[in-house]
């Protein structure tokens, strides 16, 4: 297949705009391993959930439990609604999922964290249906010829959002006492607690965080891919890839990761083979655990231990 | 009286002991149901598939057992449902439980891959199986009583060929499918109809199972320089995700698709991105015999939305139906003499049309090509196999 500069560059827009929702996604399994050392399964919900409680509020007839409800606020209200809603459950989450198993050990939680995602799936279904549901999107064109290239707005959005979320996090964790408190408690809980830091709630305060990023890239992604109870699944799944490549732990290891996978999964894609998008992801997985087992980004483990 | 605790328990215990001993004596008397085994796909990423299978299950049973006309020896019907989920070992297990439900006869999940995967257990018990799965391979896996209610990929496949070639006359033709067993069983028959016209597809993209993002396959479709687009995709999400990128990429050949590009659902999501697009369906509205009326109309009734007719509810509808009569006609519900009934079933009408049984179990012949006039499906041109 030849070389199509045009081809390329549409490749290119495509694979960084998933890539920067594996990257977001990433950021929030990092955030949440660093701060209680568990892998958070049911980040995919994270991401699902609260782009079906969008649509519920959106659209000027969604299906709940059977019976039509015609809610139709506006976009912004509705934004704005589900963010505050998502800050209560990344609460209850924190209380309900963590919280009572926090002394266990991590496999319970991590257990925990699998029976939040089965539940949630199964209660999407249960509340919305089986159908799939169209989020509108905040743009009136779909896409916009820049030359020969056609870029869908929604890719742009995507790509701007997480620049922008990239930055406000870099302010967060170096800027803010906040960052800094969650940075202490991420490195050593025990003296975080002993320097006056309160860890239950920088711990309460990262699942909101964590929620919170689910939700944005839910938002984001919802007017391309529909809204299913399975659409965070393979997300988070590719998610869980990046961090990892990227050095899990490491949170410009997870950027990093996220973009590379995107990016090449979208170019393998397209240069060696549509059927292998999947495998090409975790081949570039297993070689980084076989070649560069921290990852990209992490630190090595005798420097950790 | 006053109710205390004693007196409740009093009460209740007698009540419970009355019930015990009248009770057999009133099940005795009433007719023994007829239990047909249902396995759709209710949890997981198929499970609008499972929900239309489900439903249209559902809604014949009530209809037959308020008929007197169709219900054999007064005996209504029951449906013992498992469900299938997503994967192969699921449908496998529901199976197995079925098995020993004291079920006569089957009702299949949609899925070809679970009910190729089923097949060994199906082939050592002896009583009807109806599918709507559509590889052609289902009917050939050596199951005794394998009844296929709807189209083969071999019908619709050589009708979405033919009509790329021959009606929409295609010089370079393109194919893009799922990675499973619809996906890739119906590609190759696709392959196959094209070397029967002395053709190569220009591309032949298969993507993976939940992908999101199809600008790889589109972009290598753009660049065969295709000049038109065959699809064959079970998922009606999907297919609604890859008309929405083929339009927002700037591909504007003539798509063609397998019934699921002109379900309910898909034409429903997809909405503008799906006009103008070709189907080889088993239904369209408007177009079909007073049964398939009296279901949409029935079928909008009971649950406010319309049927997924071909790949969802109908051909379930029908499958009950069928045996409904086959039971009355025969006076029994002998597995064995059922499936002997069914091999001789001809000119029979249902939802999805005319249903007369081949040597393999083969129910219906033919396929509709129909165009989705702004998000209403329109007839083309009738197809047989």
């Amino acid at each position: 297949m030849h070389l199509d500069p045009v081809a390329n560059m549409q490749l290119l827009v495509s694979g960084l705009a998933i890539g920067s929702i594996y990257a977001l996604v990433a950021l929030g399994f990092v955030l949440i391993y660093n701060a209680v050392g568990v892998v958070n399964f049911a980040q995919g919900e994270f991401v699902m959930f609260p782009s079906y409680i969008a649509v519920t509020f959106l659209l000027p007839a969604t299906a709940v439990f059977g019976t039509l409800v015609h809610w139709q606020l506006p976009v912004l209200v509705v934004y704005a609604l589900v963010l505050v809603l998502m800050v209560g459950f990344g609460l209850l989450f924190n209380r309900i999922a963590y919280h009572p198993l926090r002394d266990r050990g991590w496999l319970p939680v991590v257990i925990s964290t699998i029976g939040v995602s089965i539940f949630l799936r199964n209660a999407a279904q249960l509340t919305w249906g089986s159908q799939p549901i169209v989020m509108p999107s905040l743009f009136t064109v779909d896409t916009i010829a820049v030359g020969p290239l056609h870029i869908r707005p929604q890719d742009l959005l995507i790509i701007g959002v997480t620049a922008v979320l990239i930055a406000f996090q870099y302010f967060l964790f170096e800027r803010t006492t906040l960052g800094k408190q969650m940075r202490a408690t991420a490195q050593d809980r025990t003296t975080a607690r002993l320097i006056g830091i309160r860890v239950g709630r920088i711990v309460a305060i990262t699942f909101v965080y964590s929620a919170l990023l689910g939700t944005i890239s839910g938002l984001l992604v919802a007017p391309l891919f529909t809204v299913t109870k399975e659409m965070g699944g393979l997300i988070a799944l590719k998610a869980f890839a990046a961090s990892i490549v990227g050095g899990f732990g490491s949170i410009p290891g997870a950027i990093a990761g996220g973009l590379a996978i995107g990016v090449i999964e979208t170019f393998g894609g397209f240069y060696i083979s549509s059927s292998y998008v999947d495998a090409i992801a975790f081949i570039i997985l297993i070689g980084v655990l076989l070649f560069k087992p921290s990852g990209l980004f992490g630190e090595r483990v005798a420097e950790k231990a | 009286m006053k109710l205390d605790r004693k007196n409740f328990l009093a009460t209740t215990g007698a009540a419970a002991a009355g019930a015990a001993i009248g009770f057999p004596a009133i099940v005795g008397a009433a007719p023994e149901p007829i239990r047909l085994g249902l396995i759709p796909c209710l949890t997981g990423s198929n499970a609008l598939l499972g929900q239309q299978e489900h439903e249209g299950a559902t809604l014949a049973v009530e209809e037959i057992n308020a008929r007197p006309d169709k219900v054999y020896g007064g005996r209504p019907f029951e449906i013992v449902e498992e469900d299938a989920t997503n994967d192969n070992q699921s449908a496998v297990a529901a199976l197995n439980k079925l098995l020993g439900e004291n079920i006569v006869a089957v009702v299949c999940p949609v899925l070809s891959t679970q009910v190729q995967a089923m097949a060994p257990v199906m082939k050592t018990h002896e009583i009807p199986w109806m599918t709507g799965g559509t590889a052609v391979k289902n009917t050939q896996l050596g199951v005794p009583g394998m009844f296929r209610l709807r189209a083969s990929d071999g019908i619709t496949a050589a009708g979405m060929t033919n009509f790329a070639v021959k009606d929409k006359k295609g010089k370079k033709v393109a194919i893009m499918h799922a990675s499973d067993a619809f996906g890739t069983g119906g590609a190759d028959q696709i392959v196959q109809n094209l070397e029967k016209l002395g053709m190569k597809p220009v591309a032949n993209e298969q993507y993976p199972k939940d992908a999101k993002d199809f600008t790889a396959e589109i972009l290598k479709v753009k660049q065969s320089g295709a000049d038109v687009l065959l699809m064959y995709i079970q998922n009606p999400s999907d297919t609604a995700i890859i008309l929405k990128q083929i339009k927002s990429l700037g591909l504007t050949i003539p798509v063609i698709g397998s019934p699921s590009l002109a379900n309910q659902t898909a034409m429903e999501v997809a909405g503008k991105d799906a006009y103008g697009t070709f189907a080889a369906v088993d239904f369209i509205v408007g177009f079909n015999s007073n049964v398939a009326t009296h279901f949409l109309t029935s079928f909008f009734r009971k649950y406010h939305h319309l049927p997924d007719v071909g790949t969802g509810s109908g051909w379930v509808y029908d499958s009950m139906y069928m045996l409904a009569d086959v039971y009355k006609k025969q006076k029994g519900t002998d597995p064995k003499a059922t499936i002997a009934s069914l091999k001789g079933v001809k000119n029979w009408n249902g939802v999805l049309g005319t249903f007369s049984a081949d040597a393999e179990g083969n129910m219906v012949h033919s396929v509709s090509i129909g165009q989705n006039q702004d998000g209403k499906l329109r007839l083309v041109k009738k197809v047989s196999g």
